[in-house]
């Protein structure tokens, strides 16, 4: 594991090769694109529709509905979805609402995620009852749950942010259990020798050995619950009634086929999943710094 | 009930008429409230004394799950996940028809399995084109060629950074946001939701793949350096058995995506088959039965796949024992 990062800061910065490799991406694109396009726009011509230009190649680039939209289009989308940021139609204001869903939810997760893991860990019993339907439940297919979650808890007066944020937890907390509790296994018995030593009771070995010792292993599965946790509020609001969100764009925006808009919109939910990723990221370095160097 | 397979550790402490006796009675008198309610067939006027007397029954079966599960025998292994499945089940269903919850709102389980043998038809072909041809074919897919991409990238120092950054990154994208376009450019059919499970399966395969690849121990290919092993045998002998636990994690988490990416993605658009399309519709006429049916045969069939998983991985990379504390 040590040898990795060893040799990777002896290879110097990544900036380099992933430039390149975006290079070729990109000129990988254009015959991509107009390879993509060109079979539906002569389709369209075909059928006599005036697409205002003469030939299919021509006409590649300039599809109202693209398979894969030009690079000039692409700038339009994203110029008309987010030019007035604060607008409640623009992606920028809907992405930071489905972020924050999506906080609330790893937040909740988290909590159940800790609970679950200390009574996975301390009781076997427990383990043994739950374990298999914890696992089945990620199997569950949220997007049926999630109208009905809503409409039952639309019944107790729950509306709004909180739902969502609940979808997101229940899709979040297994990464976050599971982690966990192999986070708290973790000290070896040699540790766990030494605290029996000291005569600690079971509370004091848990909460400074196994809880300090989970930590590393808590912020790796953070990492892979926030992006699960998005995806949760992204699916809660394509399946509830929303009026705002990624999520609700996405599903008023593939019913009228803009699929330009799609592009833009899956953009920033690509942006928005790796800023979150990022935030956990930061949180790691501010509570466990002796990790930092690695 | 543990007869058999007991090992040493178990032989002290067999779950014996300590656990089957609260089990069955908690089992059985939970069964007779349904069958009772069952007859009575409006819910009672007064549904304090039916809650009280489920969650007596429930603390009872609580305990006879607790010392069923002490002990290493096969049967302390499996009765207490089944018993809690069997116990809760039936909880629900005595709770619901207590309360006279509609089924609008949330059919009883009984309800449920009366829609899953009626619907069944309809419902395994649907479980056959969400799962085998959507969610098992894309998984596939997307392990071969995360497999092909993380050995390209373990052999090209090059690629190693200047795609694996990207992997990283596209790895934290949310898939369901991909869904619609594919849907848009490959089409209808089952194809394009195939697509999308396979890129969903892709990104971790490719990220765990190649830590999993340099994850071998320096002492070790030092050692296969002293033996003049040739590149092909360090691979084969070090390489891929130090990188097998790192992929078979990323499988156990594909293949828990893969279903539900498959069912997502039906979501944007279906030629009418497949356990997303069914749901959606049957949400749509407020016949949650036959949603709940869709739901358990699809957890069903992911629990399956995830056992698969996990059996192929005892069998080619057996995990080591944790530090038991």
């Amino acid at each position: 594991m040590t040898a990795a990062p060893a040799r990777g800061r002896l290879a110097g910065s990544p900036l380099l090769p992933m430039l390149a490799v975006l290079v070729v991406a990109v000129l990988l694109y254009l015959p991509l694109m107009l390879w993509a396009n060109v079979g539906p726009a002569a389709r369209a011509l075909a059928s006599g529709a005036d697409l205002g230009c003469p030939t299919a190649l021509a006409c590649a680039t300039q599809l109202r509905n693209p398979v894969l939209p030009a690079p000039g289009q692409l700038a339009q989308g994203f110029r008309s979805l987010s030019v007035p940021p604060t607008a409640p139609t623009s992606a920028p204001y809907n992405a930071v609402v489905t972020g924050g869903e999506t906080l609330l939810g790893l937040v909740l997760a988290t909590g159940l995620g800790l609970v679950l893991a200390a009574l996975l860990v301390l009781s076997r019993s427990f383990e043994r009852a739950t374990l298999p339907w914890l696992v089945a439940s990620q199997t569950v297919p949220i997007v049926a749950i999630a109208p009905m979650l809503a409409v039952l808890l639309g019944q107790y007066g729950v509306q709004g942010f909180l739902p969502k944020a609940l979808i997101a937890a229940y899709i979040a907390f297994f990464p976050i259990a599971v982690g966990m509790s192999r986070g708290l296994r973790s000290p070896d018995a040699l540790q766990l020798d030494l605290m029996r030593t000291y005569s600690a009771s079971p509370g004091r070995v848990f909460f400074q050995l196994r809880l300090p010792a989970s930590l590393p292993y808590l912020f790796t599965a953070l990492k892979v619950a926030v992006t699960a946790a998005l995806v949760g509020s992204i699916v809660a609001e394509i399946s509830t009634i929303s009026f705002s969100g990624l999520g609700k764009m996405l599903a008023e925006n593939s019913r009228a086929s803009d699929t330009i808009a799609l592009w833009v919109i899956m953009a920033y939910g690509a942006g928005l999943g790796v800023s979150l990723v990022a935030l956990v990221g930061l949180l790691e370095r501010v509570v466990t710094p002796w990790r930092a160097g690695r | 009930m543990a007869s058999g397979a007991v090992t040493w550790r178990g032989a002290a402490r067999r779950p014996g008429l300590g656990a089957a006796l609260p089990l069955a009675l908690s089992g059985f008198g939970l069964l007779a409230l349904a069958v009772a309610l069952a007859r009575l067939g409006t819910p009672p006027t007064q549904p304090q004394p039916w809650l009280i007397g489920v969650l007596a029954l429930l603390l009872l079966g609580v305990l006879g799950i607790r010392s069923a599960a002490q002990g290493e025998s096969r049967a302390a292994r499996v009765l207490p996940a089944a018993f809690t499945l069997l116990l809760t089940v039936l909880a629900v269903e005595v709770l619901l028809r207590t309360y006279g919850v509609p089924a609008g709102l949330i059919p009883t389980p009984s309800r449920v399995l009366t829609a899953l043998w009626e619907a069944r038809t309809v419902l395994l072909q649907d479980t056959f084109y969400t799962f085998v041809l959507e969610a098992l074919l894309g998984f596939v897919v997307g392990t071969v060629v995360g497999l092909a991409l993380a050995l390209l990238v373990v052999r090209f120092r090059f690629l190693e950074r200047g795609l694996l950054p990207y992997a990283a990154l596209f790895s934290s994208v949310p898939i369901v946001a991909l869904a619609p376009v594919v849907v848009k450019a490959v089409g209808l059919e089952w194809p394009s939701k195939m697509v999308v499970v396979a890129i969903t399966v892709l990104f971790p395969v490719v990220v765990n793949a190649v830590r999993g690849l340099q994850a071998a121990q320096p002492l070790h290919l030092d050692l296969l350096h002293t033996y003049a092993a040739s590149p092909a045998q360090t691979f084969r002998t070090v390489r891929v058995p130090t990188a097998l636990p790192f992929v078979f994690n990323a499988l156990k988490v594909g293949s828990t995506l893969a279903l539900i990416s498959a069912i997502v993605a039906e979501f944007f658009g279906t030629d009418g088959h497949g356990l997303g399309f069914r749901i959606q519709i049957e949400v749509g006429r407020f016949n949650l039965a036959v949603v709940w049916a869709a739901i358990v045969l699809a957890s069903v069939v992911g629990l399956a796949f995830f056992g698969l998983i996990s059996a192929l991985e005892r069998r080619f990379a057996p995990v080591p024992q944790e530090g038991q504390g």
